[in-house]
């Protein structure tokens, strides 16, 4: 094969030779290999991350053969860690793979800067006290953290970081950034060149639907007192007036024209999420500011000055029914008009920069530009600390959750979660280790979740008896199909958050393998 | 899953995974570890490079082996206890037929296309197997449960099937680049390198004078004595000038679009000679066959680069050299393969120079592959996922736990907070033409349409058929089979150049067809009507077939077909009706084929309308989403509204 990436082929198509740098680039560290974090680790491995470190300090058991792929009998009695990491190693042999044999709750206690070498650290099977500290370690030292967790037939993901912003943030459905709701002088301009009553039937077929909308707009807002097309009846009406202009039954042009007709009625100005994110108080940069700040400040700067209200304009158009000439000008055109926007930003980047003491040529052209082409989708993902969401959750999502039918079970595992940790915190092992102990660990396991409703301020909220006996019956067993379902998610999210592409799931997601109605929490 | 009093299901099951590819590799590791002893797992393929960042059980000194078997002895490295059995073979082979289904107790797809999974599932019908079903694209996966009489089959709600074009834009009035590509690996691909027999349409219209049509079929043949250059030349200065000079001849065509322009190759080249033959001579000389490329041999490394027209002319001329030199033993019986290097390079160059033709924009290789190869993105973490539930479905069919069965779609952004979103299974299609034996009906012209038009089109191509058998009444027209005798063949195929209405037993209108697949066990009545008129462009297969569930196939823009979901078929079977209240809102089938009230189903179960932020006017359509699967096969996604997914219980 030609290219040496032909291996990372079909993942590039998604994420772009960008994103996949990324991923070289990141080093990434796994706490305990058990099937969850091992399962995570293996996704990752082929997608091709730069490094990976394993910090596991257990030794294989016979028990490990029947849910970890990655160990087998002769693997008995050797460091768990050492095993997944060679395996792994087999994989991909242009990642670096390292392991520790050490507890991930030892290293977190005594070696906390540890952590600090890495870009992401996926914590799996932690318990509550460590996960916490270990939260504060990440926040501390920038590194991202990605909690994740299997129990039974249940399980859970929770992106811990202080704030993820994204450029690429590829939306399902977008509108394009045709600008027919508010052309800009350019645009009418050409329009005006091109005449709608042609007599030549060749030419008529040909001319762009965004011109036909462009002139037909301005002609209804001629004849509306500046007004465009709002109400139901007028937008049927401003159809009509579009379909007289047809000389033909079989005008393509026209027909996108009618289809796309609604796009002269959108609203002008920003999306209020992009408001948001402009208005927002690190949008107020200094020297300590990200790139993405700087930019953001820009951009405000931009909108109320050159953008007139808008932001930088996209500059793509799409396939349409067009002779060559009239697309290839309308090309230029949109082209022309990104490229304006795209300098006043840069130049606003530039200032800015040096108002705040930094290089003014630290961001590079090409970030800014795929800033500007980006503008309308940026996002902004910002996580509470675990700790504060433990002991503080959103009460009155909670309690929506606790009496909504459809996130009463998912909000029931995430409760019974920490209650099987202070459990194991009290009595030394999971409820259910034992056959002798059912009744007494089914009741206790009741005391402590009703008791942490109550710390959380749900006083009275209990939790039903059926879901509690089968937290019972998981008896703290991973299982390997849900470890492979929520290592799947776990690492789909890394995937996101080191490529800075896609939105990142926001909130604590339970996963239940029962009816697989698995919900994300936002406490 | 796995605890004590589910194992000995799970244990003494036998279990037939289809396909060992990216979800296979996960599925078989995961059978491995829930406990499942007895695994048969049946794939054709053999490993490529580009399948390493997912098919974790193969490494790259597997490239070029059997699947099955890698991933069989992969497996067993571990695990070695479990019995895996594997088949380095097509899942539509004669040997797996109805009694090798019934062995099993569940049957796991992990397939890559449709015709495929059609035919399993009409092999799980027949031996009452249930299937469990998958696909994935990207970050979008879904998982589906089937089981005879209890919820839809696989082919209950229609499949878009790939796009096919309307001959002429392909072979005259190409508007797009996607028509360029289907042009150049369809037919220039084909007519030089792939079978000679085939019939090939690359001449039709550019040669529309009869009396030419037999010296156009020499063209395409190297001369004697004649160099590779020369011939690459001639073959170029014929498909690229010629041909287009014959088209603009029809002054018709161009009455109302833009006139494309001949390109020669002395236009391209003024100076002659391309370039010296030596240099590729030497870097390919000890190279292995299959790794040659027109890229290397002349410098260009950026698959993503987009060529310029006479970049493009030079990697045509030198990949035809390559095929003549390094892969003349391939030449004859070539099929365009998206991993065949040299293949793409020539695909894409003459595509390119073809859309320079037609002033259509030009793309890169890496581009250019993905839309001649239906490429659809994977990543192991989807495949992961959807692997997980897989096993999770499976563990409930073999415990007859149906109620708790789950279709279960993976999104790629969470909608209402949900990241996976699961349905409850419908019930059977009640019109489906696979599990519920209702006629379809067929207007065709029976006094110009041939027996062979109507095996082709209909009943391989639409009905995914293998071994057919065709009765009208108690008489044989058709048959397939290796136990015939001559005289039978020679009937058989006699018949197959007759027009229908004069076969021994004339189809004429209102005949009833009955078309019986041996294999698959599975019959279905065709009701024939005559029709005269055929519209060229809609209906290019001179029929139409009608009760077969088929969706409307919109192009892909970006190999994930945004297209018609499960609610909204096609607009003759079935129409989003607007009402007030989102949960009453029905799919109401308008259809012959779907009038019957078990065919309703609450729209609200399906799309949700609150929190999607779809762009047009808010109709249903929209909110759906057709996934591609895990290589180039479509299934689907729909959005659900989970607080109503109760409403249809399984029955």
């Amino acid at each position: 094969m030609a290219e040496p990436k032909t291996k990372y082929d079909r993942q590039i198509r998604i994420w772009g030779e960008q994103g996949q740098t990324a991923l070289e680039k990141a080093s990434i560290c796994l706490l305990n290999c058990g099937p969850t974090g091992s399962e995570a680790l293996k996704n990752l491995v082929l997608g091709g991350v730069g490094s990976i470190t394993i910090i596991d300090g257990s030794k294989v058991e016979e028990g490990d053969l029947g849910n970890n792929f990655m160990v087998d009998e002769s693997s008995i009695g050797e460091s768990k860690a050492k095993c997944v990491c060679a395996f792994l190693q087999e994989l991909n042999d242009a990642v670096k793979a390292k392991f520790v044999e050490e507890s991930p709750e030892s290293l977190i206690e005594m070696n906390p800067s540890f952590f600090s070498q890495f870009t992401l650290v996926i914590a799996t099977q932690l318990k509550e006290p460590s996960m916490l500290k270990l939260d504060k370690i990440c926040r501390q030292a920038d590194v991202m953290l990605v909690v994740a967790r299997s129990y039974g037939l249940t399980g859970l993901v929770r992106i811990s970081l202080k704030e993820h912003t994204v450029i690429e943030s590829k939306p399902d459905h977008f509108l394009d950034d045709l600008r027919l709701n508010n052309p800009w002088p350019e645009l009418k301009r050409f329009a005006e060149t091109i005449d709608l009553s042609t007599a030549d039937p060749v030419v008529h077929k040909h001319i762009p639907y965004v011109i036909i909308l462009v002139k037909l707009a301005e002609e209804w807002a001629n004849a509306h007192n500046g007004s465009l097309p709002s109400t139901r009846e007028e937008k049927r009406e401003f159809k009509d007036l579009l379909k007289s202009k047809k000389i033909a039954l079989d005008e393509d042009n026209f027909k996108e024209a009618i289809d796309a007709s609604f796009k002269i009625s959108a609203s002008r100005g920003i999306s209020s999420n992009l408001r948001k994110i402009v208005d927002d108080s690190s949008a107020e940069v200094d020297s300590t500011s990200s790139d993405f700040w700087v930019m953001v400040a820009a951009l405000k700067e931009f909108i109320s000055n050159e953008g007139d209200g808008e932001a930088p304009l996209e500059g793509a158009i799409p396939d349409m029914t067009s002779s060559t000439e009239f697309y290839v000008n309308l090309q230029k055109i949109y082209q022309a008009k990104a490229e304006e926007d795209f300098l006043a930003v840069e130049k606003r980047v530039i200032d800015i920069l040096k108002r705040i003491g930094r290089d003014p040529a630290s961001i590079s052209k090409g970030n800014i530009k795929s800033f500007c082409r980006n503008a309308r989708k940026l996002m902004v993902c910002r996580y509470r600390p675990i700790e504060d969401e433990f002991n503080s959750p959103t009460l009155s999502e909670l309690q929506k959750y606790l009496t909504d039918e459809d996130y009463s079970i998912a909000v029931g595992f995430y409760i019974l979660l920490r209650a099987v940790d202070r459990f194991a915190t009290n009595y030394n092992r999971f409820p259910g280790l034992f056959d002798g102990a059912v009744d007494e660990d089914i009741s206790r396991l009741k005391t402590i979740a009703v008791g942490i409703l109550s710390d959380l301020g749900c006083n009275g909220s209990t939790l039903t008896d059926d879901l509690i006996n089968e937290m019972h019956r998981f008896g703290g067993a991973e299982l390997h199909t849900v470890a492979a379902v929520v290592g799947g998610i776990a690492s789909q999210e890394v995937i996101k958050l080191i490529t800075k592409q896609f939105i990142p799931m926001s909130g604590t997601y339970i996963f239940n393998a029962i009816d697989h109605k698995s919900q994300l929490l936002g406490l | 899953m796995a605890s004590e009093q589910q194992l000995p299901s799970i244990k003494s099951s036998k279990v037939l995974m289809v396909g060992a590819g990216g979800i296979g590799c996960e599925l078989l590791k995961t059978l491995a570890l829930s406990g499942f002893q007895d695994i048969h797992i049946i794939d054709m393929d053999t490993i490529e490079v580009s399948n390493l960042n997912r098919q974790f059980l193969f490494r790259k000194s597997h490239v070029g082996q059997s699947k099955a078997k890698v991933a069989r002895d992969a497996v067993l490295r571990f695990r070695p206890q479990i019995n895996i059995t594997p088949y380095h073979a097509n899942v539509k082979d004669p040997d797996f037929d109805v009694d090798f289904f019934k062995q099993f107790n569940v049957v796991l797809n992990g397939l890559d296309n449709l015709d495929a999974r059609r035919h399993v599932n009409r092999l799980c019908l027949a031996a009452d197997v249930p299937l469990v079903e998958s696909g994935t694209t990207g970050f979008l996966g879904q998982v589906t449960v089937h089981i005879k009489g209890k919820t839809e089959c696989y082919e209950c709600q229609p499949k878009p099937t790939p796009k096919s074009y309307p001959v002429c834009t392909i072979t005259s009035t190409p508007s797009k680049f996607v028509h360029c590509i289907v042009w150049a690996k369809e037919l220039l691909f084909a007519k030089l390198f792939g079978d000679k027999n085939q019939d090939n349409d690359l001449n039709v219209r550019s040669n529309d004078a009869a009396s030419s049509s037999e010296n156009a079929e020499d063209v395409f043949e190297q001369r004697e004595g004649e160099d590779p250059e020369q011939y690459g030349r001639r073959i170029y200065d014929h498909v690229f000038g010629y041909n287009i000079e014959v088209a603009l001849s029809n002054e018709e065509t161009w009455k109302n679009r833009n006139r494309p322009r001949p390109i020669y190759s002395k236009d391209v080249f003024p100076n002659g000679l391309v370039q010296s033959n030596g240099n590729a001579d030497k870097v390919t000389v000890t190279e292995d066959p299959s790794s040659v490329s027109a890229m290397t041999s002349l410098g260009l490394k950026n698959p993503q680069d987009i060529w310029s027209l006479s970049e493009n002319s030079k990697i045509l001329l030198e990949a035809l050299k390559l095929f003549l030199g390094k892969r003349e033993k391939d030449i004859g019986n070539l099929i365009f393969d998206k991993d065949d290097q040299l293949a793409v390079e020539f695909v894409t160059a003459a595509a390119n120079i073809r859309a320079s033709s037609f002033g259509i924009p030009l793309h890169s290789l890496f581009e250019a592959k993905g839309i001649a190869g239906n490429i659809v993105h994977a990543v192991a973490t989807t495949n992961a996922i959807i692997a997980g539930l897989i096993v999770i479905e499976a563990i409930k069919v073999l415990q007859s736990n149906l109620n708790n069965c789950r279709m279960t779609y993976c999104l790629e952004h969470p909608s209402r907070k949900m990241l996976l979103m699961p349905v409850e299974p419908f019930e059977p299609n009640k019109s489906c033409y696979v599990c519920s034996e209702t006629p379809l009906s067929l207007e065709v012209n029976t006094n110009s349409s041939k027996l062979r038009d109507f095996v082709e089109k209909i009943v391989k191509s639409k009905l995914g058929m293998c071994l057919p058998l065709i009765m009208h009444g108690s008489a044989l027209l058709y048959e397939v089979g290796d136990d015939l005798d001559k005289a039978m063949v020679a009937n058989y195929t006699a018949n197959l150049d007759k027009v229908l209405a004069e076969l021994p037993s004339p189809v004429t209108s209102g005949t009833v067809l009955t078309v019986e697949d041996l294999q698959q066990e599975f019959t279905c009545s065709i009701n024939i009507k005559h029709r005269d008129e055929f519209d060229d462009e809609k209906e290019p297969d001179g029929m139409v077939l009608s009760g077969w569930t088929q969706a409307p196939s919109k192009e892909k823009d970006d190999n994930v077909a945004v297209s018609n979901g499960v609610s909204t078929s096609s607009a003759s079977q079935s129409t989003a009706v607007e009402a007030e209240d989102d949960d009453d809102i029905e799919i109401i089938p308008t259809g012959v084929a779907f009038v019957s009230a078990g065919a309703k189903r609450k729209l609200s179960e399906i799309c949700n309308s609150n929190s999607h932020s779809s762009v047009g006017e808010g109709y249903c359509g929209e909110k759906n989403t057709a996934v591609m699967d895990e290589e180039d096969v479509v299934v689907m996604l729909t959005e659900s509204n989970s607080d109503v997914s109760k409403k249809k219980r399984l029955q």
